[in-house]
């Protein structure tokens, strides 16, 4: 199980009620991953309405507490990203668990005949557009004048000259970056109508160049913006993401790092957040949804949710909240079939975004022993294999991936570049001997967690004076215990103070697992920019998890 | 096709759709006896509306229901027990939910609606200058030259090839009209069966022959519209949030419910294609108390006041509608669709329509 808050009711999620994104900036905090894992097993109750939802409904909290007042319907929220939502209603895991879902886009859904008829009523509650939130120095720079004549192609040039960088969220975990994606293909090909794998080739190359400025990447549009706060100046210039997410960002912000909201003249794919019922709810639960919808469409209440949460609202005579453009935007045309986009999705993985250096250190102490470690092998070898239609797990094809087995000392490192489809040897085999030697991984001794997590960091300069490349770089660091032999929490920190910039910007990804410190992971996890996963009892999940950050 | 609708019905029932029936022990006059059905999401409103359950309840009735897409609403139908009513936007669905509950008599039609082109006055006034649109100088009724659409559509002609688009940013790419998915929801169907017999030279297509001529063009205005959405009520919201296409596909009664009920359309344009279908909202009842619904959202007076109010024509009094829209000027409303020169096309039969339908989608033959 992964770390993740349980299935609330909104007096707690009262606690997280601030925008997911200005939540994250308090970056030194430990606070709530708003990435929980569904794990309710309630039955129904009369006048509660459980919702499988994307986590940037948190902001959504004053609202729905006001209509649990006027209705008398609570709601009660488990998180998820849109994609993986998407599965778990197509594969009638949600049936009797939630009985409603609300994601930024049904889209994707939609496209699995399965998934579509699982449910019976859709709402659309609110609409944001996926924007470029651009820093103005750059914009200044760049000589785009207020941002409202950009193109996407000229988003792309910017990017492929290297004067413009940003931060996106992956495309395989969240709507936000998945939108992105679809816009930029529907640009790029001049597709006119629904994306085809032909338009994918064609935009080939120009989406190559446009994702060389991708710079950060991202499981979750909140630690997405933490990381966009803490990089150097200068080094991200701009983030994808919704309108109502960028806006409500530069509340938070510090002047030099606003962002000027760009929505490209030449067309925008929208969220439009419908609140949807599966058709495997109750009749009591049915009437509690409808009482809900008709509460929010309310143009009082559409209102109030334009001003709360800066999305647009979607009854007519509402005006949106201030400082929403209120020119409208071609809307791209979205893929009409899933082979399609769940392809668009395994290309960016493998062949369109910036390839990434991946280094594991895994604490394989005595302790590790028996159940543990055959726990983690499986984790890992799972990352290992090929029936991932869209690249949500697996290492991606040019991915460098090296394994570091520690106890007491560094017992090995073991480094693999896996190679891009096509050639021969292709992938596969590579990804074998990864898993070999996954399976090789045996426990015995101490936990030296510091020394052997600064010998990583060795092992990345290595490789990037010996390749000189440019890749999306991170540290997994997973242990079960203590650390107990060689350089201290102290060390460590002198150590990170004394690196050169390229190497402190690595993010470190610890995972709490058995009877971890979590006063030590939490350290490294907010001394690189990192951040805490917690293994629980399995570890697949999590290793799933945090591929969408590297 | 029909294949394929059995498979989703098959995974909708794996699904245990279950509806908790009332039952109505007929002793206590005060208690209205709850009547449960399934409506397509164009009727929420009027359903929901307060007025609406106070007059059934005069009536001694207690409606619940969902609102799904009426082909979507097939399927539940027939896994669904304990169901009064089923009241899609359209016959040939209607047709089916008969066939499945295994029932032959005529059901009835309380009211209809025609489909109409929704846009913004500056998109509308783009589409006159270029001979695609016209507004009758009387009556101010704007009509959409289906013709010139179908040949627009062939021609993959573009808004960049239009005259007067200088300031419109998001009119750009191939000039299309966005609907619901044809294979969940009455008003894509609707779409489909519309080009089809215009492509038919204004016939209704009845057979294979006609249906692989109309393909090229049905599968073009589908694909073009990418990924489709599943009811009606959600490229209208899309519509008024400001996203999405500028021309969308929809039930007249959408935005003249609006409009009755003084809400604000901005400037909104109803354009009603020169040939268009209609939505016959038809009620097929299962039940006494189905039964019950039906008469009285045909006969009843007041209910009838009602059914205007949320934008529908009842076909029992035709000038009811006319009445209430007359003084309308923003957007202006055709009061008798014969004066204002609407044709109407006829719905193919269900096994066409499907075939139709298919061949939009791009499925094999």
């Amino acid at each position: 199980m992964n770390v993740r808050m349980k299935y609330r009711g909104w007096a707690a999620a009262a606690l997280a009620a601030v925008l997911a994104a200005a939540s994250a900036c308090t970056s030194s905090s430990p606070k709530p991953d708003p990435n929980p894992s569904p794990t309710p097993n309630e039955t129904a109750r009369p006048g509660v309405l459980r919702i499988l939802a994307g986590s940037e409904l948190q902001d959504l909290t004053p609202i729905l507490d006001e209509a649990r007042k006027a209705t008398g319907v609570t709601v009660q929220f488990a998180w998820t990203g849109t994609l993986d939502g998407a599965d778990a209603v197509s594969s009638g895991r949600a049936d009797g668990k939630y009985d409603a879902v609300w994601f930024p886009s049904n889209q994707y859904l939609r496209l699995d005949p399965t998934g579509k008829s699982k449910v019976l009523s859709e709402t659309p509650v609110m609409v944001s557009p996926v924007a470029v939130g651009v820093r103005s120095s750059v914009l200044n720079d760049l000589g785009w004048g207020d941002g409202s004549k950009v193109t996407w192609a000229q988003i792309g040039d910017a990017a492929a000259a290297g004067k413009l960088s940003y931060g996106m969220s992956d495309p395989s975990r969240s709507n936000s970056g998945f939108s992105t994606l679809v816009a930029v293909a529907a640009a790029f090909s001049g597709a006119g109508a629904a994306l085809t794998e032909e338009d994918v080739q064609k935009a080939t190359p120009q989406l190559k160049q446009f994702f060389t400025g991708q710079k950060l990447t991202s499981g979750s549009s909140g630690w997405l913006a933490q990381a966009y706060t803490r990089a150097e100046p200068g080094k991200v210039g701009a983030l994808v993401n919704y309108e109502s997410v960028l806006l409500s960002l530069n509340k938070t912000l510090p002047p030099e790092q606003r962002l000027t909201v760009v929505r490209p003249q030449d067309g925008v794919v929208s969220a439009d957040y419908p609140l949807s019922l599966l058709s495997s709810a109750a009749q009591s639960e049915r009437d509690s949804f409808q009482k809900l919808t008709s509460y929010l469409l309310k143009p009082e209440v559409q209102q109030r949710i334009s001003e709360v949460t800066l999305r647009r609202p979607v009854t007519a005579g509402t005006a949106p909240a201030a400082g929403l453009p209120a020119d409208r935007r071609r809307e791209l045309p979205f893929p009409g079939t899933r082979a399609v986009a769940d392809g668009l999705l395994a290309s960016y993985q493998n062949e369109l975004r910036r390839p990434s250096r991946t280094v594991y250190v895994l604490d394989t102490s005595g302790s590790m022993e028996g159940s543990r470690l055959t726990s983690l092998k499986a984790a890992l070898s799972r990352l290992t294999g090929t029936d991932d239609t869209r690249g949500v797990r697996r290492f991606r094809d040019r991915e460098e991936v090296t394994l570091i087995s520690f106890a007491s000392s560094v017992k090995w490192a073991k480094t693999h570049a896996v190679p891009a489809s096509g050639g021969q040897p292709g992938p596969q085999a590579e990804l074998a001997s990864i898993n070999a030697d996954v399976q090789s991984l045996s426990a015995s001794g101490g936990t030296a967690l510091y020394d052997s997590l600064e010998e990583a960091y060795r092992v990345i300069e290595r490789q990037q004076k010996a390749a000189s490349d440019d890749r999306f770089t991170s540290i997994v660091l997973m242990t079960d215990g203590e650390s107990n032999e060689g350089a201290t929490d102290g060390d460590f920190k002198r150590f990170h103070d004394g690196l050169p910039a390229a190497e402190k910007s690595i993010p470190v990804f610890p995972i709490k697992f058995g009877e971890a410190a979590v006063g030590q992971l939490q350290g490294v996890a907010d001394i690189s920019g990192g951040k805490l996963f917690d293994g629980g009892g399995s570890l697949d999940g999590v290793f799933e998890e945090i591929r969408g950050y590297q | 096709m029909r294949r394929a609708l059995g498979v989703l019905a098959a995974l909708v029932l794996l699904g245990g759709v279950t509806y908790a029936l009332i039952p109505d022990d007929g002793t206590d006059p005060k208690k209205p006896v709850t009547v449960t059905g399934l409506i397509g999401s164009e009727k929420r409103a009027f359903f929901e509306s307060p007025e609406v359950k106070a007059e059934l309840a005069k009536q001694g009735l207690e409606v619940h229901t969902d609102s799904t897409g009426s082909w979507t609403m097939s399927e539940q139908a027939r896994n669904s027990s304990g169901l009064d009513f089923a009241f899609p936007a359209s016959t040939a669905p209607a047709r089916e939910i008969q066939r499945n509950w295994g029932q032959q008599d005529s059901p009835l039609v309380p009211f209809y609606s025609p489909l109409v082109v929704v846009a913004h006055a500056p998109v509308a006034q783009i589409l006159k200058d270029n001979k695609l649109a016209a507004q009758d100088a009387g009556s101010g009724v704007w009509t959409f030259k289906m013709d010139e659409y179908v040949n627009d559509l062939k021609a993959n002609r573009k808004w960049q090839d239009l005259t007067k688009t200088e300031g419109h940013g998001e009119l750009s790419g191939p000039i299309f009209v966005t609907t619901t998915d044809p294979e969940s929801s009455s008003s894509g169907a609707l779409y489909i069966a519309l080009l089809s017999f215009v492509l038919n030279n204004d016939l209704v297509v009845s057979d294979d022959a006609g249906v692989d001529a109309a393909r090229p063009v049905l599968h073009q205005a589908t694909a073009l519209q990418g990924g489709q959405k599943s009811s009606s009520d959600e490229p209208f919201r899309d519509f008024l949030a400001g996203v999405g296409n500028p021309l969308i596909f929809g039930y007249e009664s959408q935005v003249a419910a609006m409009a009755v009920q003084g809400q604000p359309t901005g400037d909104m344009v109803v354009m009603y294609p020169d040939t268009t279908a209609y939505s016959d909202h038809t009620i097929i009842a299962r039940t006494e108390n189905g039964r019950k619904l039906a008469g009285l959202l045909q006969n009843d007076e007041a209910l009838r006041a009602l059914e205007v109010r949320f934008g529908f024509r009842p076909q029992a009094s035709s000038g009811a509608f006319a009445d209430r829209v007359k003084a309308i000027r923003q957007p202006v409303f055709a009061q008798d669709l014969n004066a204002a020169q609407v044709k109407q096309s006829p719905v193919p039969s269900l096994d066409n329509l499907l075939k139709l339908t298919a061949a939009a989608k791009g499925s094999p033959k």
